[in-house]
């Protein structure tokens, strides 16, 4: 009785946290017709593909995620870089104002976007960055980075300091302490580290929807939102667009869930 | 020996030269725009010319201070964040407790709770409008078959801040799961069996047994839910634009329309000085909350 109960209680949680993501890709593959007159057809009609190609055809989407993709990994590249750094200071030394920066780094988790949104406009008016992808790179990386700084500092946290220790006797540059001895010992946190940081940017659209004005600069994101609240496309295209731009972020997000959940919760529940 | 001695010195600054290049981006994009709007609020700049305000002391707080819509979005901000939390932080740990013990077909079911969190914010904005839709669709297609009619999902007063906390709830209460699948694994299995065993029921376990285990993983979560909700600015922006008559405006939604829209880049860092304040204040709590967080950080 409890066991049905329980299979019950976790078909419906099925229900809910699925059908959104059924009903989107339903509604791609359904007729316009159908969407707006007779009814939407409740189960995927996979002969409308065809029709669904040819309709993604008419909207820029390969453009938009070329311009999510430059923005996604230029700010990886940049938040890994200097997370690493900061993440190597934090975990192997000591030094004044240490505790500061600890602190200012939990900071930036909690401050909203939109606050530093104006002020940013206004700087990068007077830096001649609006409307550029860099100065879009620029805004995001501050904050993915103290993420990717957590994920890292404590993924060295973990390796024996014995392992440099040998190194640094020989005088070997700390600088090549880091690359070479204890960023290769952690690549699977890196590889988490750049999954958050690059799908950071690859969702993000407050920042790229006030900067970019341009549509020739417009990520995907800025680009599908353009879609509300008008009814040029057909919905099944929106809805496509919008299945194809979802579809790496959740199978990168399902392919390391447990590490971006370490990386969030770093040092509060273990250790 | 002096050798050694300069040699100790530059020791010394080595963590420096780590530290100091991500330290100088932070303070560049991050806390001196956050110096920056504090300032502007006292200003009465323009968007047609971002830097270049007269000061106009506490004007903008004067006015912020008598419109009735600053407290309106206050009020809406507040109450979006803690519906989110009592919500998607019950959602999460009941899906955490009931995927918990192994079962066939788990794997899938528990990348399937995920997929919330995992469509990226505009992209669940566009479904759940197509599923809100007046006329076509699946939430106004169900009242209609179930002969109640068709309801304003996002446009009526009384249903638009709910309808935004349930895409919300969505997003966020597998993220919660996650957290608290993570502590269930610390729960002894069997401490739970024992106390099966001597008869105690299914809700005195919980409350006895794993409720204490998995509290600091529901106290970070509902922390971290909170603070999101402050932040979250695409999927309210989308959905509703801030409306019906301003009942899903938050404290964000207003920065970015007073300044955008509205051109008085002066007012909306006012509201923005406000929003600092309000996240400065959970910033307490979790610290307060997460001492043990910090020493981590620093130790």
């Amino acid at each position: 009785m409890l066991k049905v109960l329980r299979y019950l209680l976790i078909g419906l949680l099925v229900v809910l946290a699925g059908f959104p993501v059924y009903w989107m890709a339903t509604t791609a593959l359904s007729l316009n017709s159908e969407l707006y007159g007779t009814g939407q057809v409740i189960w995927p009609q996979l002969q409308n593909l065809p029709e669904l190609w040819r309709e993604l055809g008419q909207v820029p989407i390969g453009l938009w995620l070329f311009n999510t993709l430059l923005i996604a990994a230029g700010g990886t590249v940049l938040s890994l870089t200097l997370g690493s750094l900061a993440g190597y200071a934090l975990s192997r030394f000591r030094f004044h104002g240490k505790g500061l920066v600890g602190f200012l780094l939990f900071m930036t988790q909690v401050v909203p976007e939109a606050l530093i949104l104006v002020p940013l406009y206004a700087m990068f008016i007077t830096f001649g960055l609006l409307n550029s992808l860099i100065g879009l790179v620029l805004a995001n990386v501050g904050f993915s980075l103290p993420v990717a700084c957590f994920v890292l500092k404590g993924a060295m946290d973990a390796v024996p300091y014995e392992i440099e220790e040998s190194a640094i006797i020989d005088n070997c540059p700390r600088f090549s302490v880091l690359t070479m001895i204890i960023l290769p010992l952690i690549m699977p946190s890196i590889a988490a580290a750049a999954v958050v940081a690059f799908f950071a940017g690859w969702n993000e659209f407050l920042f790229a929807s006030t900067f970019l004005m341009d549509r020739g600069n417009w990520p995907a994101s800025v680009g599908l939102a353009s879609f509300v609240g008008q009814y040029e496309t057909p919905m099944s295209a929106v809805m496509g667009a919008a299945l194809v731009f979802s579809l790496p972020a959740v199978v990168f997000f399902l392919l390391i869930q447990r590490k971006i959940v370490a990386g969030l919760t770093a040092g509060a529940v273990k250790g | 020996m002096t050798g050694s001695k300069i040699r100790n010195g530059m020791t010394r600054l080595v963590p420096y030269a780590f530290i100091l290049p991500p330290m100088i981006y932070l303070m560049v994009f991050m806390f001196w725009p956050l110096a920056r709007q504090m300032y502007m609020s006292l200003t009465n700049t323009k968007i047609i010319n971002p830097n270049r305000g007269r000061f106009i002391g506490l004007g903008n707080y004067e006015r912020l201070f008598d419109d009735p819509a600053f407290y309106l979005s206050l009020k809406v901000t507040l109450l979006y964040a803690v519906l989110a939390v009592i919500f998607g932080v019950a959602l999460g740990v009941i899906s955490a407790l009931a995927i918990d013990r192994p079962f066939k077909g788990r794997s899938i079911v528990r990348a399937i709770l995920l997929f919330g969190w995992a469509v990226p914010n505009v992209a669940a904005s566009l479904i759940w409008l197509w599923m809100y839709n007046d006329r076509s669709g699946i939430f106004n297609r169900i009242t209609e078959f179930a002969g109640i009619g068709r309801f304003g999902w996002l446009t009526s007063i009384d249903l638009a801040l709910a309808s935004i906390v349930a895409v919300t709830v969505w997003q966020v209460a597998p993220f919660v799961m996650l957290v608290v699948l993570a502590a269930l694994q610390s729960v002894p299995h069997e401490v739970r069996e024992a106390a099966r065993i001597d008869g105690a029921d299914g809700l005195s376990t919980f409350r006895a047994v794993t409720l204490p285990h998995i509290r600091p993983a529901v106290q970070l979560a509902s922390l971290l839910v909170c603070v999101w909700s402050i932040r979250r600015f695409d999927i309210i922006y989308l959905l509703t634009g801030g409306g019906p008559v301003g009942t899903t405006s938050t404290l964000v939604v207003k920065i970015r329309q007073t300044a955008f829209e509205g051109h008085e880049l002066g007012m909306a860092s006012a509201y923005g000085a406000v929003g600092l304040v309000l996240a400065l204040a959970i910033a307490a709590v979790h610290y307060l909350a997460e001492q043990r967080r910090m020493k981590w950080m620093s130790r």
